[in-house]
């Protein structure tokens, strides 16, 4: 009776697993396998002794949407647009964000123009179908789209968001006209206006579809092979499950899947540990990455661009709102012109990694700062698997940074150490601050949750710069992400255009319309799961008349206008500062959330303590600053460490994939999961 | 640059070190998170699309000398013109800094000190030090285009044929919106009846009031935090470093005097006088100079502008594309660059001028620049964009409820070749940046109009080794009654080719009545149009870059197969021959391609 989940990362593959018959619960990793990415997974299932045939459910994340995506490496694919409108695609907006680069230019289309075709079809702004589509002119399209042997076709007309019908009717001609392709149309993946978005994001969806099928059919395959008999579902970007069924028609729901377990097992930990506001704090090798939690619930947002948004294209759908920014251990830091000094975003990677790997890297990196700091020990690494050369990533600082600056000696290659590691800190605070503050919201009143391999090892400096004073380590922090799917159930996301003023008849109408999309919702999760226990969350995008820009505002309980306008106004205060108490409001569009309960482990069963009440600790000297100097720091081994176990900084405390440092002035103690809480000491002037 | 005087600065700038790299390094990236900050807000709060959509804005913080510390990304190119400086200087030298109190905030938008169109409305608030409340450090600016300050014209600056700037709006010159945290309600009265859309205009300065407030107490916690003094002295090495990087990108650029030229079409009010901008530009060392001497003088209708808000802003736009595109802005950033401009020419016109359009003929002028480079410097430059802003305006009353409706189009269209890349686009100009196209489904859905058709215009594009990018076209139907102003430029002096590329296409308008053919337009002001009326917008293509003979053969049969050059082009452009399949006659083609080069 197995849940399992595995997690397919860029560099590695995670597997988390409990039994929900003996509550045991087994984690493990192995290398990401590029060439097959199914091989990475069943070499976990192997090194954690585990048979699919024991499994009830298999949870599953994996990049390779995103991947295909970005490597162009999807199936061969049509678009079908209105007549007039087959380069939507390719125009995009016209905009240009890199302001002073003579060269810019976007990512080419997905799909070129001598394979984007039209059809002679029009529905007008207000769903009047001006003129309807021609089934001789879609066969003869159809014969052609054969003659091309594509795989996949994207349709996507204009005004589609306010009547789908004609949309529908083609893409039900196409699939019949050409069976074995795939068929995507834009309004089964978002019903808001917007033509450039709607019809990009069908673009992708078809573009991927063949190839996830593909996977997600052999992948099945082989578990079923083995034995498997439960049921298979995917990590979606909006943090909930998805069943194969679903999948296999909207593969984009998979684009963001990589980040997104993390967030859900931070929200499951906050919500266990009574914590209304959390970070979630992921650092990686090349990235760290943050999302809110409040109330145990994440925010998702309705675009999401694949490929950045100075150069990529958005796909419309709900993706969960991660702020990413390009720091992480590999990160380098490098000198310009103008000796300034800067830290990412370029990155070692893992290949050659920061100098101390020895695999040839050069240029000094965050971890090389960390080693030569003293904080991460070069015989322990991954549980001493690998010795770091400590030597070299201070020479590798000395000759490249700390001299050319000025700095003599091995303070002078201290201090530059831990300014890299400030600078650093600074960048990632920086994240936080865009997606607290851009929100109205205060940071020092959320609880810093940090994880990934990095995540614990920085999470002290970052609290600091921005006076949060509670900082929480998970356990597992480096298979935080895996953990986080086992802990996932099942959502769903839908949104429609609803173009109305608050006023009694809009609200009325509006109560109909999520009342149809619950109901259509709750029949889709009990499709996955037949006695599932299902919960709404319902939105409205509402807006000022006359403003663009709408606030997402829950609507859960909300009875009449008045209300409406009470929570739309908190909610634009709390985000801009001020509200207008006259003006008019309207409804942008309409928005539920629905989700559906899975069986997990129970959080409890997670710690694995096995030390006394006073643990054994060897001491290390760290440097903390320029204000503490170099200290003499207790270094703890995290699976000796008993709950209620309390101590004063500054410490280290090791375990595998991951160290936490807690700085001289804070304080820490292990809580009743094996979480470790920091309280943060008197903030120390920088410098 | 002024050269300031004061001692206690004057020092931290002879002990550069006295500010160590680490501290240096954060106070700059917090310093450069204030505006664009600033920014997200400003574009989810504004309540008119030039702020939200098109992006009409700049943040920035400059010291009480009126010296750029920072300035935000996002907004359009086109303030990259120390006019937040200058705005914050001219209050100074008004009010006197004694006079300026904590909670005040002002504006401006008086054209003898920006030299734009009265739209650009600069707000600012002084920015007191933490610990001497009495010493103002900084001013944090914000400045937005207001979508209407009167005028003759509906949006005010919407004109093709004003000719004085008290046509174009009411001017405010560094008056006090707000004194010691109170609104002036003198001020909001003025502004609320001097406008033909107060709800919008009213709810803008609320976001640019939030705006300054919320920048002005960023800037206050990072003084706190590392100390007034400590935090100049980092603005101080900022100015340095920048400036040493401009200097190094320019001395990387072969000394010598080099020249191109251009025009526009006219000034919409002397229609067969062409606007000539012959540009000089001489690379001395680390000097970069621009002369605008042979440029013509002020015109009489609304495309002029002033030194600073014209030819000091052209310039440095120009200067940025060739030299330091990444390097984030500031004092330090055109300290090489001096710009050469009598007074009484188009790019320094007098305070009275007409400025409405002040901004369309800036794009052509940095293309000049840039095309003036094209021997210095080849991998650095592209060939000619489409350079026109492209404006058309439909504006009527929407049924039923009679409403005033106007919205604003402006054209995409191809940019030049450039060595080795075919020219890109379709985007706005130069002086454009992160400016979003509006959708075709909220000009249905909000204004009524039609699109039939909205796509690649075959043929456009400057042939070229590189050819250029395409430029667009677009079929409106009109459904209810409207009136259309349009300015269209570039169509004389079309987007040029270089080094043997050819030019592209220029932009225009045509109007179809019923029962009457297709007229050509290029500037019209209030064209009245009636329901079943079509509008088609064609907008320029790029220039293309070397010569289109030596454009391999594979890449003009994938353009043909694409549909962006047709056979026929390929054929007289190219010099190769595909027939009616599609197929490439290679052995005819490398004969037309002979007989050509021959």
């Amino acid at each position: 009776m197995l849940v399992i989940a595995i997690d397919t990362g860029g560099t590695f593959t995670d597997l988390a697993a409990f039994d929900l018959t003996t509550r045991r619960f087994v984690s493990t990793k192995s290398l990401t396998t590029y060439d097959n990415l199914a091989n990475g997974a069943f070499d976990c299932l192997r090194k954690a002794d585990i048979s699919p045939a024991d499994g009830v459910v298999f949870k599953h994340g994996t990049t390779l949407a995103i991947n295909s995506l970005l490597q162009r490496m999807g199936a061969r694919t049509a678009l079908v647009a209105t007549k007039g409108f087959r380069d939507l695609l390719e125009m995009a907006r016209g905009n240009r964000p890199d302001p002073f680069d003579l060269f810019y230019r976007r990512h080419p289309p997905l799909i070129e123009r001598d394979m984007r075709f039209e059809i002679a079809e029009r529905m007008s702004a207000k769903g009047e179908a001006d003129q309807a589509p021609d089934k001789a002119e879609v066969a003869k399209l159809a014969s052609h789209l054969r003659s091309l042997d594509v795989e996949s076709v994207a349709v996507a007309f204009l005004n589609s968001y306010v009547a789908p019908e004609h949309e529908e009717q083609v893409a039900q001609w196409l699939k019949e006209m050409l069976p074995g392709v795939f068929v995507t149309r834009s309004t089964e993946l978002s019903r808001e206006w917007y033509e450039y978005e709607r019809t990009a994001t069908a673009a992708a969806n078809a573009y991927v579809g063949p190839q996830v099928a593909g996977y997600v059919r052999d992948l099945n395959h082989r578990l079923q092979k083995d034995g498997f008999e439960g049921r298979f579902f995917l990590m979606a970007s909006n943090g909930g499950m998805l069943g194969v069924q679903n999948v296999l028609e909207t593969p984009i729901a998979l684009v963001e899947s990589g980040p997104v377990g993390g967030s859900i097992g931070a929200a499951t930990f906050a919500k266990r540990l009574g914590i209304q506001n959390a970070i979630a704090f992921d650092m990686g090798g090349t990235t760290a990455k943050c999302a809110l939690v409040q109330d145990g619930r994440f925010d998702v947002k309705s675009v999401y661009h694949v490929g950045g948004y100075a150069r990529g294209f958005p796909i419309r759908g709900a993706v969960i709102d991660i702020v990413e920014v390009g720091a992480g251990g590999g990160s380098i830091a490098w000198l310009d012109a103008q000796a300034r000094l800067y830290v990412g975003p370029k990155s070692a990677g893992s290949m050659p990694g920061p100098v101390a790997y020895g695999r040839g890297g050069a240029e000094p990196t965050v971890t090389d700062a960390n080693i030569v700091l003293g904080k991460v020990d070069p015989d322990g690494f991954l549980g001493g698997a690998m010795k770091l050369d400590a030597a070299a990533a201070a020479r590798a600082i000395r000759e490249r940074l700390a001299e050319p600056l000025g700095y003599g000696g091995h303070d002078g290659v201290l201090r530059i150490a831990d300014g890299i590691v400030t600078i650093a800190s600074v960048t990632m605070a920086g994240a936080i601050k865009r997606i607290t503050l851009e929100k109205g919201l205060d940071p020092r009143d959320y609880t810093l949750f940090a994880f990934g391999g990095g995540g614990p090892l920085h999470a002290c400096d970052i609290a600091r710069q921005l006076a949060i004073p509670h900082v929480v380590i998970p356990p597992e922090p480096g298979n935080f992400s895996a953990l986080g799917m086992l802990l996932a159930n099942l959502r769903l996301d839908e949104t429609v255009t609803f173009i109305r003023p608050v006023d009694d008849d809009a609200l009325a109408a509006s109560e109909q319309v999520f009342d149809e999309l619950s109901e259509r919702m709750a029949a889709a999760l009990r499709q996955e799961i037949a006695d599932t226990e299902v919960s709404f969350e319902r939105y409205a995008e509402i807006r000022y008349r006359g403003q663009t820009h709408s606030v997402r505002t829950p609507l859960n309980g909300v009875k009449d206008p008045a209300g409406v306008r009470r929570r739309f106004e908190e909610v634009y205060r709390t985000r801009y500062g001020h509200a207008d108490a006259k003006k008019a409001i309207e409804f942008v569009s309409l928005a539920v959330a629905a989700h559906g309960g899975m069986a997990g482990p129970a959080l409890d069963t997670l710690q694995c303590q096995s030390g006394g009440t006073e643990p054994a600790f060897r001491r290390r000297s760290v440097y903390f600053g320029a204000t503490n100097g170099a200290v003499e720091t207790r270094v703890y081994r995290r699976n000796e460490l008993p709950a209620g176990f309390a101590k004063e900084g500054p410490a280290l405390i090791e375990e595998y994939g991951s160290t936490t440092a807690i700085g001289p002035q804070d304080r820490f103690s292990v809580g009743e999961l094996g979480e470790i809480h920091i309280h943060l000491g008197r903030q120390q002037k920088s410098s | 640059m002024n050269v300031h005087s004061d001692p206690s600065r004057a020092s931290a700038v002879k002990n550069p070190a006295s500010i160590d790299p680490i501290t240096l390094e954060i106070i700059r990236q917090l310093l450069q998170s204030i505006p664009d900050e600033i920014e997200t807000d400003l574009t989810r709060t504004a309540f008119s699309p030039l702020i939200y959509e098109y992006k009409d804005y700049a943040v920035g913080i400059v010291d009480v000398n009126g010296r750029l510390i920072t300035q935000s990304r996002g907004g359009i190119p086109i303030f990259l013109a120390n006019v937040l400086g200058l705005a914050v200087l001219d209050g100074i030298a008004i009010y006197g800094k004694e006079h300026i109190h904590p909670g005040d905030i002002l504006i401006t938008n008086h054209s003898g000190t920006m030299g734009q169109h009265l739209n650009n409305v600069v707000m600012y608030a002084p920015i007191f030090d933490p610990t001497d409340s009495k010493q103002i450090v900084a001013f944090m600016c914000v400045l937005e285009h207001w979508t209407d300050v009167g005028g003759r014209y509906v949006g005010s600056s919407a004109s093709n044929d004003t000719t004085e700037i008290f046509q174009e709006g009411i001017q405010f010159r560094s008056v006090k919106l707000r004194s010691r945290g109170e609104p002036v309600a003198e001020m909001y009265r003025m502004i609320e009846y001097n406008t033909r859309f107060p709800e919008m205009v009213l709810g803008d300065v609320e976001a640019q009031y939030a705006g300054c407030l919320k920048g002005s107490n960023l800037f206050t916690d990072i003084a706190r935090k590392f100390g007034t003094d400590i935090t100049l002295r980092a603005i101080t090495m900022m100015w340095k470093q920048s400036e040493a990087a401009a200097r190094a990108a320019v001395r990387s650029i072969p000394d010598g005097v080099y020249r191109a030229e251009a025009f526009l079409d006219n000034d919409g009010v002397d229609l067969e006088r062409r606007i000539e901008c012959p540009v000089i530009v001489r690379i001395d060392g680390d000097q970069f100079i621009v002369d605008f001497s042979e440029i013509s003088p002020e015109v009489r209708g609304p495309f002029n502008s002033g030194r600073e808000g014209g030819g000091v802003t052209a310039a440095r736009i120009a200067f940025k594309y060739l030299t330091t595109p990444d390097e984030q802005t500031n004092e330090g950033s055109f300290a090489p660059l001096t710009v050469i401009l009598p007074d009484g020419k188009f790019l320094s016109a007098g305070a009275t001028a007409a400025m409405a359009r002040y901004s369309t003929p800036l794009a052509t002028v940095i293309d000049t620049i840039i095309h003036a480079m094209a021997t210095a410097v080849p991998d650095r430059v592209a060939a000619g964009h489409h350079a026109s802003m492209g404006s058309h305006r439909f504006q009527g009353r929407l049924a039923p409820s009679g409403r005033l409706s106007t919205h604003l189009d402006t054209a995409h269209g191809g940019w030049g070749g450039s060595l080795g890349r075919d020219g890109a686009g379709p985007y706005k100009t130069l002086a454009h940046g992160d400016t979003l196209d509006v959708p075709v489904e909220v000009q249905e859905a909000l204004y009524d109009l039609r699109v039939d058709a909205f796509g690649f215009r075959t043929d456009s594009a400057g042939p070229g080794q590189f050819r250029g990018g395409l430029g667009l076209d677009k079929a409106y139907i009109i459904r209810h009654p409207v009136n259309l102003t349009l300015t269209f430029e570039r169509h004389g002096c079309p987007p040029w080719g270089l080094l043997g590329g050819q030019a592209g296409q220029p932009g225009y308008v045509e109007i179809e009545r019923p029962k009457q053919g297709r007229k050509k337009y290029l500037k019209a002001t209030d064209l009245p149009l009636n329901a079943g009326d079509r509008v088609f917008v064609h907008t320029g293509g790029g220039g293309g870059f070397g010569s289109p003979l030596a454009r391999d053969i594979a890449a003009v049969s994938q353009d043909v197969q694409r549909g962006f050059v047709s056979i026929k082009a390929a054929r007289a452009d190219y010099g190769v021959v595909i027939d009616a399949n599609g197929c490439v006659d290679h052995a005819a083609s490398e004969a037309e391609r002979q007989k050509r080069q021959a």
